[in-house]
């Protein structure tokens, strides 16, 4: 079982070092990247000007051999190279790099020519690790998705399960956040909530447990929980947290980060293939830890956790 | 000017006792809070509700409620209108909510509102006491608008910087929240956003500021683009007021204090005195904090009991 970061990294060495694919790469990518091969994690494959790259590669640990170049001098052809690399294997993981998280995104999703598949919602998970006890949570979709219907909800919970089961839980335990904890015809998000919680109570998502609504207090505390009224394994002790829409979502993973000071990674899912993006609150050291994670996912279901 | 809820404990001990509508106690937690908040001179109540279950909650933390005025309510919806009608014809200058569903208090206050003709909205305002921090922070709404367009965040943001005002405030910096990112196009909220710092920048809403970040890493950071540094968070100094975009994201971030080292109390500021709303799942030590939070709103509300 997966508890801590440290343990991610731990898994991930042991799986050996995955090919990263990374389009024009700033310095913090080429030094990223350096410690992920130091590490024992991944095998550097830089797509941009080769030049440029050779300077900021010879600032770091790497050295010649340590890495592929791939000379395409303008972004977008870095891209796309990247991008092809992954699709056919001959890499394992696809960075941002120097691309615009904008443009990034719509590779990710694109069911065409990028890292999207038919039928299916890429999602983002943020992944925190909790001060008190090791433990992780996740809490999605944090970045990539404003304001998902109840079938993308479905599918972002489901990418979130096949996530947590990587990580050995086993049954994972999921709270579905509303405003409140009652079904409120007048607030949508405790309608989708209680529909995705009667999906989980009919195993339609497979094995875990799935409580919704529930509202923020329910859903961290037993005790509050049942000041309300409210029973259930998942309160006080969920590994899931699906938010209603991105307002809560990426301001709630901030949230998290600024005012609990937790450390957090991220992961793409749902992608053919992994992808790592890269949002602005996660640390140097962190990023390390999510090469780590996409290199998990890597043969196990790709980007769909 | 208050700064900690430490502050507050200490000004509703000197202002008070105040009388206070107390709206179905019910529950033992409530009421424990009620004996609490007496004990410490912050209250004078006044109990509406079931005689029986208030009765049955008081016996059971040996709360003697011989010397308070009791009235006989049945249904929840009936005594909330009662008690909220002491509060906006001077009865009472404080009402509190017992075990009773926020939105028949809610109904009750809108109602005298518009009777009133004051033309408030009605918002509620979740107040963070953080270490470290040199004043009170508050999200708002959290409680009453599901989805507020522009008009309605003009209103919340009014009524935010009233009682930033009554708490020493002169000039309280506000964020308006967003989930504004690097991908997903422009949000409504961010629109928002830059018509509400207009509006600020004209003086609309009185004396107060609309800072330019919409999300905690803006706050935090100063910028998406810089890199993340655990070490300064604390040192970073933080707006008054946060806006939330949605009822969503206010509540489910304004519980946070179940889960991070934060202290948190609720209110509805009518335009006739504060509310006092604790969630249906919060302790007496909780409830006693917030019911202090109002007496001392109460009292700068120029409010006393007649």
């Amino acid at each position: 079982m997966i508890n801590t970061f440290n343990d991610i990294l731990a898994a991930a060495k042991q799986g050996g070092p995955k090919r990263l694919a990374i389009p024009a790469p700033t310095a913090a990518d080429v030094s990223l990247a350096a410690a992920a091969a130091t590490a024992g994690l991944a095998i550097p494959c830089f797509a941009g000007d080769a030049g440029a790259i050779a300077v900021l590669a010879a600032a770091t640990t790497l050295r010649e051999g340590d890495y592929e170049l791939w000379e395409e001098k303008d972004p977008h052809r870095s891209l796309a190279r990247s991008l092809s690399a992954v699709r056919s294997g001959a890499a394992d993981i696809l960075l941002q790099g120097g691309i615009s998280a904008a443009d990034f995104a719509a590779v990710l999703q694109d069911r065409q020519e990028g890292l999207g598949r038919k039928g299916v919602t890429v999602s983002y998970a943020s992944l925190y690790q909790l001060r008190k006890r090791d433990k992780l949570i996740l809490v999605t979709d944090t970045f990539l998705n404003n304001r998902p219907t109840l079938v993308e909800k479905q599918q972002i919970l489901a990418n979130a399960l096949g996530l947590a089961r990587l990580l050995g839980i086993e049954t994972p335990k999921v709270a579905i956040l509303a405003a409140i904890e009652q079904v409120n015809p007048g607030i949508p998000s405790t309608l989708d909530a209680a529909i995705l919680a009667k999906m989980g109570d009919r195993r339609q998502f497979g094995k875990a447990m799935v409580e919704g609504p529930l509202d923020m207090d329910c859903a961290l505390s037993q005790a509050a929980a049942g000041r309300k009224g409210l029973q259930s394994p998942v309160t006080g002790n969920a590994d899931v947290y699906l938010v209603p829409e991105i307002e809560t979502g990426h301001l709630l993973a901030e949230a998290l980060v600024f005012f609990g000071e937790m450390q957090t990674v991220g992961a793409v899912l749902g992608t053919a293939k992994p992808a790592l993006l890269h949002l602005p609150f996660v640390t140097h050291d962190n990023r390390l830890t999510e090469i780590a994670l996409a290199s998990l996912l890597v043969g196990n279901g790709g980007g769909n956790g | 000017m208050i700064r900690s809820l430490s502050d507050i404990k200490r000004l509703a001990g000197e202002k008070g006792p105040k009388k206070i509508a107390v709206l179905a106690p019910e529950d033992e937690e409530f009421m424990l809070a009620v004996k609490k908040s007496w004990e410490m001179g912050y209250i004078e109540p006044v109990l509406i509700g079931n005689e029986g279950k208030i009765a049955q909650a008081a016996q059971k933390v040996s709360f003697d409620l011989a010397p308070f005025e009791k009235i006989a309510g049945g249904e929840l919806q009936g005594i909330s209108d009662l008690g909220i009608k002491m509060l906006f014809d001077g009865t009472a200058p404080i009402a509190g909510k017992g075990q009773i569903s926020t939105s028949y208090i809610y109904r009750s206050i809108i109602r005298e509102e518009a009777r009133a003709a004051s033309g408030m909205t009605v918002s509620v305002m979740t107040f963070w006491e953080i270490p470290g921090s040199d004043h009170l922070i508050a999200f708002t709404d959290s409680g009453v608008n599901i989805n507020p367009d522009l008009n309605a965040k003009r209103e919340i943001i009014k009524n935010a910087v009233f009682v930033y005002h009554l708490l020493g405030y002169p000039r309280p910096k506000i964020a308006v929240l967003s989930g504004q990112r690097e991908v997903g196009g422009k949000l409504s909220s961010y629109e928002d956003y830059e018509a509400l710092r207009e509006a600020a920048a004209a003086e609309e809403f009185g004396s107060c500021e609309i800072v330019a970040a919409t999300s905690f890493t803006e706050i935090f950071l100063g910028g998406r683009q810089n890199p993340m540094d655990y070490s300064r968070l604390k040192e970073v100094e933080l707006p008054h007021i946060f806006l939330v975009p949605c009822l969503d994201m206010g509540n489910i971030i304004c519980k946070l204090d179940l889960f991070l080292d934060v202290n948190r109390s609720s209110l509805v500021a009518t335009s006739r005195g504060p509310v006092c709303i604790p969630a249906r799942s919060d302790f007496s030590d909780v409830i006693v904090q917030q019911i202090a939070m109002c007496v001392v709103l109460a009292d700068r509300m120029g409010k006393e009991v007649q």
